[in-house]
């Protein structure tokens, strides 16, 4: 009931005006096409038995132009629909696609691709089909009932009334129906998320798939899910198949009374012969709806087990947001500051009570074991996350009491886990100035040598690159996430293990370009290489959690800790025989 | 090779056909006697709904009139037993249908799925997942009702049209030719519709799937959307794709909104001039028409349409669905274009030995990636393959997996042609930790299991550990039974390539291909990995890309690459004397500040 208030009250109100009018069209409808039966019946009793013969050409005439009309009317009345309930799934998807942009990482880390995706395909469309024939569909049937229930009981209250005693039993088995349909639904829907799921991964895991050669393993997993959907669809159905039978059986139940009561009652001279006929001729309304009464509520339910699913997940509130007391600060010089910041990912501790400080024109380079939370010290001055304990600010300011657009506007971040669109390589490169200027694109990709190689492609910048940036090398995605990043013209750069896969010489010239560019910024840089982390101003040196040492990269080599350890495994024995390890 | 984006319509050439159709009619021949029987009871339910009429004229015309009551009841027990044999075969005609109809697509779906498996990487390379994601799932699903529910209507109208229209040829030929001549002008509309509507329905089909597409791309790339502020940006995308889906919609239901008013209308004007020629004809008095004749006609008019419309209904389904079927078939027809040769044999255990001789390979026809390739290792040997990135590092050990089919020259593993193999054994043998590490939703065990599938969690955890992932495992919240998604979530780049690396592994390759494995993991514990290694593959051959001297250093030759050539080959020491390209980029590494 939540879920059908929301909807209307949402989505479906906007609309009222025209839904109205599209409803009274259909209602017009349904007394229209009683017309031509009716005409058929004037011609063929007035023309040829009573001879009437001057009203044959007249009666036809009507009999088409009230045709035409009703045609009319119902194209109109089904355009209306159908527009409509476009209209609404336009503003559900619309609404739904703007609160995923609003959710936190953490959201994104708990739900799985398909499952979301289901959200924005699958259930909108149950919601339209609601909108667009669900709703005219109970309509269209209540007035079809009580216009016949209202006739038949002008003319014989007594025959009517044991038509009705049929009703309740209808009633109790449409409703029965609808409290197991729901359920089943619902399981028959997540049956195809876990579907949408596996087929997904495989797509997207391709090459994994092909290098393990586990064609036949992803098959199985395949046809595990495959036909446990298709099982949960069979027995969602099954209920129906159940019920619908009885419900039809009720209905033509109809017939049989009026044939055997009302057949009595004309014997009995309760009735007249000619009343006798017009029930009869009139059951079908009353049957149809009865009829119909289980589809609809199927239909309704499954919309409402659907509409429920976008419900939570419209309703879904981001916990970190722009406060409402917040500081107005559109541009920043950069300065970054953790006071005993401590992390943890629920029971997981990530970080333990960080501190330090980046001024602007810094380059700060974190080094560290994996999973000592590198990655996760970075997200934070993003506000990807939220600090547990202590503070992050930027620019003497708390996160937590900046606009978060705008904290993120002055930041960019080239992540380690690259990901492209499958658009151009401008179109990629540009991603967060979508107006930039050509000239500026190609300044940005020359900074990240990526230029050269851009142009050696067949259609240079134009290239659309696969999702994911597939077909291109590692070293080729990082230039073109560090010129994404670099074009953004941001106050505080974070590049996070950006060079790993290029080779050294190109390292070293993506170096001294950024220095130039770095010049009144503030650059965080993580990485493994010492190469790519000696220059800094400050080295962190990051161990479960915490700085286990800090200073530029002669004070850290002077300290022989784990920085000097590092540099002696990357570079001490380079002129002497390698002494173990190397893969053999 | 032309890539497709999310805005860009996926172009189709083919042609709209009934092969198509009847390729999918093949899915229902393991259930053809169920259909038979469905098709046989649905016409048995046609012929009771007939007799329906001539009780209620029976009551009205001898009971009644006679005052039987007793009659009357029978009558009315007739019709019980109509009814209750109706409900029957109601419930049976839904159990087939369902049941049909979900095991068709079911097939139809492990079909399309089975062909994705043997397509090449390009196949997946140049489009947006979600373009192949919304053909597998929704596209099948909406074949569903075509062949199971359609079909039987279809046969069930046909029969119907055809006995109403012995009935009226019996009654009058000329009214016959009249009404005839209403589902002439209709069929002619219909069929002159016919490349409009599958036009726009194609249009339709095309618009989905780039919504499709770029939803799927919105939720994966939703981090750097998010770091990169663009939401605005992205929404306003969104909401023109929402737009062009909803008015191609549009525009393609407004035909279907039309249909059946123009089935009214058609058929009232051949019923009117039904009138006017019968009335005519009566009223001369010629009689070739009584009155009796000409109301029975005027009432199988009104009985023929009906089942003309859903005739027409169901042809239009055929043209709605063909969009959908098109794109599914096409996908199952597209090449593989690396398989099994015809003969190809089990490949026995590799012992190591690699020769390319005078490899010429591309990935476009024209642009020779590898030109004239040559070099050869010898078993137990490590490989350290270098050179800048686009160089071709990556190429020349997929070719090694016969991921992609070279276009001269021959690839040799101990001596023999690598295309005499199965791929299955080849690649069951040749363990590739790739560049792009994937991981799948499942626990962490799960993960790295999927290289070697019957293993114990025993073996699982020791490749864990020999990789040294095991420390890292051990503190997630429920250690090797810690769920994990498709994006990797929480885990860091270097603990994913971490678990893939155990995942390599554990596959006991005897051939290991590390396509810069450990770039993202910290020096320390590549040291520590390294040295585990190092006594697990002693025998193995072994190929290395990577950036990082320390991982390059210890190999046993490194080939630098360059242009699809080899530049230099030799070992460390070897090509630091020779101060040539290796030399250089070794110093820009250790060019220190």
């Amino acid at each position: 009931m939540k879920t059908l208030k929301w909807l209307f009250s949402v989505y479906i109100r906007p609309y009222a005006g025209r839904m109205i009018f599209a409803l009274c069209l259909t209602m017009l409808n349904t007394v229209l096409s009683n017309i031509r039966p009716y005409l058929s019946g004037r011609i063929i009793d007035d023309v040829f038995y009573n001879g009437m013969q001057n009203r044959l050409v007249t009666l036809v005439i009507l009999m088409f132009l009230s045709i035409v009309l009703k045609d009319i009317f119902r194209i109109i009345d089904h355009y209306i629909l159908e527009g409509t309930s476009q209209k609404v799934v336009y503003n559900i998807r619309v609404a739904l696609y703007k609160s995923l942009h609003k959710l936190d990482f953490d959201f994104f880390d708990h739900n799985r691709t398909g499952d979301i995706m289901n959200r924005l395909s699958g259930d909108i469309d149950s919601v339209r089909h609601f909108v667009a024939w669900v709703l005219n569909g109970i309509l269209e049937n209540s007035c079809l009932f009580l216009s016949a229930l209202f006739i038949l009981g002008f003319i014989n209250w007594q025959l009517t009334l044991c038509l009705l005693a049929v009703t309740p039993v209808i009633a109790f088995f449409a409703v029965a129906m609808g409290k197991r349909v729901g359920p089943a639904f619902r399981n028959a829907r997540q049956k195809l998320s876990g579907l949408n799921t596996v087929v997904q991964e495989n797509i997207s895991g391709n090459r994994v798939v092909r290098a393990f050669a586990r064609e036949d393993y992803e098959l199985e997993k395949f046809d595990r899910a495959n036909l446990e959907y298709r099982d949960a669809n069979i027995a969602s159905n099954r209920i129906g198949q159940r019920y619908i039978p009885i419900l039809d059986t009720l209905a033509n139940s109809l017939n049989v009374v009026v044939m055997v009561v009302g057949g009595i009652m004309v014997i009995t001279k309760q009735m007249s012969p000619g009343e006798f006929v017009t029930f009869n001729t009139m059951s079908w309304a009353l049957n149809t709806p009865m009829r119909n009464v289980g589809w609809l509520i199927n239909d309704s339910l499954n919309a409402v087990a659907s509409g429920e699913k976008i419900m939570e997940f419209t309703l879904e509130r981001p916990r970190i947001h722009t406060e409402k007391e917040h500081v107005e600060k559109e541009s920043f010089e950069g300065r970054v500051e953790f006071r005993d910041v401590s992390f943890s990912y629920g029971e997981e501790p990530v970080l333990d009570r960080v501190s330090f400080t980046a001024v602007p024109g810094q380059t700060v380079a974190i080094i560290g074991e994996t999973g000592s939370g590198k990655s996760t010290l970075t997200n934070l001055i993003c506000r990807f996350y939220d600090a547990t304990e202590g503070q992050v600010l930027v620019d003497g300011i708390d996160v937590r009491q900046l606009n978060l657009r705008a904290l993120r506007r002055s930041i960019s971040i080239a992540m380690q886990d690259i990901f492209l669109f499958s658009d151009t390589i401008e179109g990629n490169i540009a991603y967060g100035v979508p107006d930039a200027p050509f000239e500026r694109v190609v300044e940005a990709a020359k900074m990240a040598d990526a230029d050269g190689f851009i142009r050696g492609l067949p259609e240079g910048y134009d290239t659309i690159i696969g999702e994911r940036g597939v077909g291109l090398s590692g070293g080729q995605k990082q230039r073109i996430a560090l010129a994404r990043a670099i074009l953004k013209n941001p106050s505080i750069l974070i590049l996070d293990d950006t060079t790993s896969s290029v080779d050294m010489e190109t390292e070293h010239y993506i170096q001294q370009t950024l220095k130039k560019f770095s010049a009144g910024r503030t650059t965080f840089i993580i990485a493994h290489r010492i190469s790519a982390v000696k220059d800094a101003d400050q080295i962190l040196v990051m161990e479960k959690g915490r700085i286990a040492e800090r200073g530029t990269h002669d004070e850290l080599l002077a300290l022989g800790g784990r920085y000097k350890e590092v540099y002696d495994t990357q570079y001490g024995n380079f002129d002497a025989e390698p002494v173990k390890g190397g893969v053999r | 090779m032309a890539r497709n984006k999310f805005d860009v319509d996926e172009k189709l050439e083919s042609s709209f056909s009934f092969d198509h159709i009847k390729r999918l009619a093949r899915y229902l021949i393991p259930f053809k006697w169920l259909m038979f029987a469905t098709i046989g009871l649905m016409l048995l339910t046609s012929v009771l709904n007939m007799l329906a009429p001539m009780i209620t004229r029976e009551a009205i015309d001898v009971r009644l009139p006679a005052g039987d009551k007793k009659g009357i009841l029978v009558l009315g027990g007739i019709m019980v037993a109509i009814y209750l044999i109706n409900a029957v075969i109601v419930k049976f005609r839904m159990v087939t249908l369902v049941k049909v109809g979900q095991s068709l697509v079911a097939n139809l779906r492990r079909d399309i799925f089975k062909h994705l498996q043997i397509l090449p990487f390009d196949f997946y390379d140049s489009r947006p997942h979600g373009k192949i994601l919304v053909r597998v799932i929704n596209y099948v699903n909406s074949i569903n009702n075509l062949l199971t529910g359609g079909l039987i209507n279809l046969i069930t109208d046909l029969f119907t049209v055809v006995i109403i229209l012995v009935l009226m040829f019996t009654l009058s030929l000329k009214l016959s030719l009249i009404t005839l001549g209403g589902v002439f002008v209709f069929g002619g509309i219909i069929f002159a519709m016919k490349n409009k509507q599958r036009r726009v329905w194609q249009d339709y089909s095309a618009k989905q799937s780039n919504l499709n597409a770029y939803i799927h791309e919105s939720i994966c790339g939703i981090k750097v959307t998010q770091s990169f502020s663009r939401e605005k940006e992205n929404q306003r995308i969104f909401e023109t794709q929402c737009e062009n889906v909803r008015t191609s919609f549009m525009r393609a239901k407004i035909i279907d909104i039309c249909n059946w008013p123009m089935v009214e209308t058609i058929s009232t004007i051949t019923t009117c001039i039904v009138f006017l020629v019968g009335g005519a004809d009566l009223l001369s008095g010629s009689g070739a028409i009584t009155t009796g004749t000409l109301v029975a006609f005027v009432g199988y008019v009104n009985m023929f349409w009906t089942p003309v419309l859903s005739l027409c209904n169901y042809y239009n389904q055929l043209i709605n669905t063909a969009a959908y079927l098109e794109r599914i078939f096409e996908v199952m027809d597209t090449p593989a274009t690396v398989e099994d040769l015809p003969g190809a044999v089990e490949m026995p255990p590799i012992k190591g030995d690699v020769d390319f001789r005078d490899v010429t390979f591309a990935y476009e026809e024209g642009v020779n990636i590898l030109k004239g390739l040559s070099f050869s290792v010898d078993r137990g040997k490590t490989i350290a393959v270098v050179g800048p990135t686009g160089a071709g590092k990556t190429t020349i050990i997929n070719l090694l997996s016969r991921f992609y089919d070279i276009q001269g020259g021959e690839i040799l593993i101990d001596g023999e042609n690598i295309t005499r193999y199965t791929l299955r054994s080849l690649r069951s043998q040749v363990g590739v930790m790739l560049q792009d590490t994937f991981i799948f939703s499942g626990t962490v065990m799960d993960n790295i299991r999927y290289g070697r599938l019957d293993a114990t969690d025993e073996e699982v955890i020791s490749a864990a550990k020999t990789v040294c992932a095991h420390d890292f495992i051990t503190t997630l919240e429920n250690g090797y039974y810690t769920e994990v998604n498709e994006r990797g979530s929480r885990l860091s780049v270097g603990q994913r390539q971490l678990i893939s690396f155990a995942r390599a592994l554990l596959a006991d390759p005897r051939i290991l291909i590390l396509d810069e494995a450990t770039a993202s993991i910290d020096t320390r514990t590549e040291q520590a990995l390294q040295t585990g290694l190092a006594r697990l593959l002693k025998g193995r051959t072994s190929f290395v890309i990577a950036h990082r001297l320390s991982t390059i250093r210890g190999a046993d030759n490194i080939m630098f690459i360059d242009g699809g050539q080899i530049v230099e080959s030799g070992t460390h020491e070897q090509l630091m004397a020779q101060k040539g390209r290796y030399y250089s980029l070794c110093t820009s590494q250790y060019e220190l500040g």
